[in-house]
């Protein structure tokens, strides 16, 4: 600028020095510093310089106006007074308008690119918000973002602003306020708030409304995109989880044949073998009589296997078994279930609490029987050692109009991550101690069943190393 | 609930209605000053130049009495300054007529303005009563005023004939004193201080700034020690819209008076080595 009015001043003494005052062409001369400042300066240093060489032409115009009075060559004069002035304000002016063009096409492709980063909001947010400070040439600016039903996610520049209720009106210059929706067709997803001290143009607000669109647009953008970010990884992860489930399906069904046909086909060696020698040799009848009790009992295991197969095969169809309801007198099936256990494992010690009053259960007898002895059987299964057997019935007192029935063992326990997928149809969870222990992997997902099609359900408490409680709730 | 939400304000300005009742006082007591200067010129056994500068003390104190009115908005406390600068302007300006050596009175107007503007420098940095942002405000202004100072001399002598010459030390420094402790102080005062800065706050830069200079223009061609002849009245014009705007804008851009004030002290320095 300084340099601006040096060359005024240059000019002003080389046109006087050579006389050139009424030579119109020489006063051409003073639009270089006026362009020189508008370029530099935009419209203020373009105003300041038109201004200071049209008031030093003025000292040679003016007293040839003085003289001739309004003629022709006073108008040049005039003309050529005022056209540094008119020039640097155009020129700064056209300067201005592009260099802010500029600055706002740099800003919006910046704040894209902000918008863009895999950065928390917040931060997107105070990097936009200085950009468009930046942008419109503003001292202070907040962005506001509605966050989807928590508190609004705010940003500012500079970061310590917090724009009070009403604009201050202290300060030696006026604050001027704007505040624009963040609207992108959509409703107003939150607000930009410009401040600046002193005077916020037309102009000025025109930029800064096409500028809150453009936010808005691209806040819109970044959102559907981190959207889209993030049910792609649910999408994915869900696609593995499913993957991981098949294949534990696929493994578990492998396992159920293997394990399957080698309990299918224990029964059925013994019942050819047996009806073998009965029909091939002469048996004494005492030892046929024997015979055929091991040929019944085989029967009766390969029935319950096959009865199993069946129910589980209906519960999974969706039908359930075929239930008939009949009043139960609970501690009596206990007592005999308890008798028979005790009877077969005498290295289990079979705690049965039933001294309290035990409700009338209106239930499938086959139904209870098949669960009491299923959770019994798996206790005494899963305490190889030996151990502690405790069964528990009556009314549940944290879950009323339900009788409860728990068996509780201190035996291998299950670890917790495997818990959810003990009551699976054909799952086995892996552990060395039990691992000879026989069983096709379908007594847990029966008695779930069994449990629901009474309107029940089934509970489990488990500490590996510590034991196991099943609980089976029933309607009262 | 915006008055629930906030501190109770026991210090508050007052309404509108009743800064304009106080500023038609301060014109009223203006005017019966003006009235009894001009009173005391008629009066036999009374110095005449006695009564006008009576007057001439009494339009600078209302001009300090409105500014400070406008600028405290009415608070109770504006009285005691505006008397005190109303009375200090008076005593100064009786002085400087009794004696060229008094106009140093003048010199000590923007100390007795300055120790009350002190003492309520937070409720008067809205009118730029504060140091400037820029550190080189001041040279700015300074030699702003000085160019178009400069400018006058030069038109002036080659336009209408003028003469230019370095004036006789003790009246152009009595001058100068009144231009320093009077003339510029008040207008800054007033018109850039109280009334630019109160519209600028409600309106744009521009119509501010050109409702502020058009008030200082009426001011100064009212002036009875402008020469009544129409070229120097279009200089006046000319040059104080030009310098009006110039203090606005230097009042805009370093958000303190010192500039544009310095500005027109350099002015008008220039101005008095014109020999009208």
């Amino acid at each position: 600028m300084l340099g601006a009015l040096g060359l005024i001043a240059l000019i002003a003494a080389a046109i006087r020095t050579a006389g050139g005052d009424h030579v119109s062409s020489l006063h051409h001369l003073y639009l270089i510093p006026a362009l020189w400042a508008a370029l530099a300066r935009g419209v203020t240093g373009g105003a300041l310089a038109g201004l200071v060489a049209g008031l030093v032409q003025a000292l040679s115009v003016l007293p040839l106006i003085e003289r001739a009075g309004v003629s022709w060559p006073a108008l040049d004069g005039l003309v050529s007074l005022s056209t540094p002035l008119t020039m640097g304000l155009t020129v700064g002016r056209l300067v201005d308008q592009s260099r802010g063009r500029g600055a706002q096409l740099g800003a919006l492709l910046e704040i894209q690119r902000s918008l863009a980063l895999t950065r928390p909001l917040r931060e997107r947010l105070a990097v936009v918000a200085e950009l468009t400070r930046r942008a419109l040439g503003v001292d202070r600016v907040r962005l506001v973002l509605e966050a989807g039903g928590d508190a609004p996610v705010a940003a500012s520049a500079p970061e310590t602003f917090q724009p009070a209720e009403v604009p201050s009106s202290a300060g030696a210059t006026p604050c001027r306020r704007l505040v624009l929706p963040l609207d992108a067709g959509q409703g107003a997803a939150g607000a930009l708030i410009v401040e600046r001290d002193g005077d916020l143009s037309t102009a000025a607000c025109c930029v800064a409304s096409a500028l809150a669109l453009h936010v808005a647009l691209a806040i819109e953008n970044a959102r559907l995109t981190e959207r889209q970010r993030h049910f792609a990884q649910e999408l994915e992860e869900k696609i593995a989880g499913a993957t991981r489930r098949l294949r534990e399906l696929d493994q578990a069904k492998n396992e159920f044949l293997t394990i399957a046909s080698h309990e299918l086909r224990t029964p059925l060696t013994a019942l050819q073998g047996f009806s073998e020698l009965l029909l091939t040799r002469e048996v004494p009848a005492e030892r046929a009589r024997r015979y055929l009790g091991h040929v019944h009992t085989e029967s009766q295991r390969l029935g319950r296997i096959v009865g199993d197969l069946l129910d589980l095969s209906r519960i999974e169809s969706g039908r359930g078994p075929e239930l008939r309801p009949v009043p139960l007198d609970l501690r009596e099936l206990v007592e005999a279930n308890i008798e028979i256990f005790a009877s077969q494992h005498p290295r289990h010690h079979f705690d049965w609490s039933g001294a309290g009053p035990v409700p009338p259960l209106c239930a499938d007898r086959d139904a209870v029987d098949r669960m009491l002895k299923n959770l019994l059987s798996n206790a005494i299964k899963y305490s190889p050692h030996g151990g502690r057997v405790r069964v528990e019935a009556g009314v549940a007192v944290d879950q009323p109009g339900m009788i409860a029935l728990s068996v509780e063992d201190d035996g291998v326990g299950i670890a917790a991550d495997a818990l959810p997928r003990i009551f699976d149809p054909y799952v086995r969870i892996a552990n060395p101690e039990t691992a000879a222990a026989p069983g096709l992997g379908l007594g847990l997902s029966l008695v779930r069943g069994l449990a629901h099609a009474h309107g029940g359900r089934i509970e489990v408490e488990s500490l590996p190393g510590k034991g196991s409680r099943f609980r089976v709730l029933l309607p009262a | 609930m915006r008055l629930l939400a906030q501190p109770l304000s026991t210090d508050r300005g007052a309404s509108p209605s009743t800064i304009a009742g106080q500023l038609a006082l301060v014109a009223a007591l203006t005017g019966l000053g003006i009235a009894l200067g001009l009173a005391a010129e008629s009066l036999a056994g009374v110095d005449r130049y006695l009564g006008r500068a009576f007057a001439s003390g009494s339009v600078h104190g209302g001009f300090v009495s409105a500014g400070w009115l406008l600028a405290l908005q009415g608070h109770e406390g504006w009285r005691g300054p505006a008397l005190r600068g109303a009375g200090a302007l008076i005593v100064a300006s009786l002085a400087a007529k009794l004696s060229p050596a008094g106009a140093v009175a003048y010199l000590l107007i923007p100390l007795v303005i300055a120790r009350d503007a002190t003492m309520w420098r937070a409720r008067l940095e809205w009118m730029g009563w504060r140091a400037p942002r820029d550190w080189r405000a001041p040279f700015v202004g300074a030699v702003a005023g000085a160019f178009l100072g400069v400018h006058l001399l030069f038109a002036a002598s080659l336009m209408l004939g003028y003469l230019v010459a370095i004036p006789d030390g003790r009246p152009y420094l009595a001058a100068l004193a009144y231009d320093i402790g009077a003339n510029a102080l008040t207008a800054e005062w007033l018109f850039r201080g109280a009334i630019f800065s109160a519209l600028w706050r409600r309106w744009s830069f521009w119509p501010a700034a050109a409702v502020s200079t058009g008030l200082a223009l009426v001011r100064y061609l009212l002036d009875p020690a402008l020469p009544q002849t129409a070229e120097l009245m279009a200089g006046a014009v000319f040059y104080t819209l030009l310098l009006g705007l110039g203090c606005c804008a230097l009042r805009a851009w370093s958000g303190s008076l010192l500039p544009g004030y310095l500005a027109t002290v350099a002015f008008f320095a220039a101005y008095r080595i014109l020999l009208v």
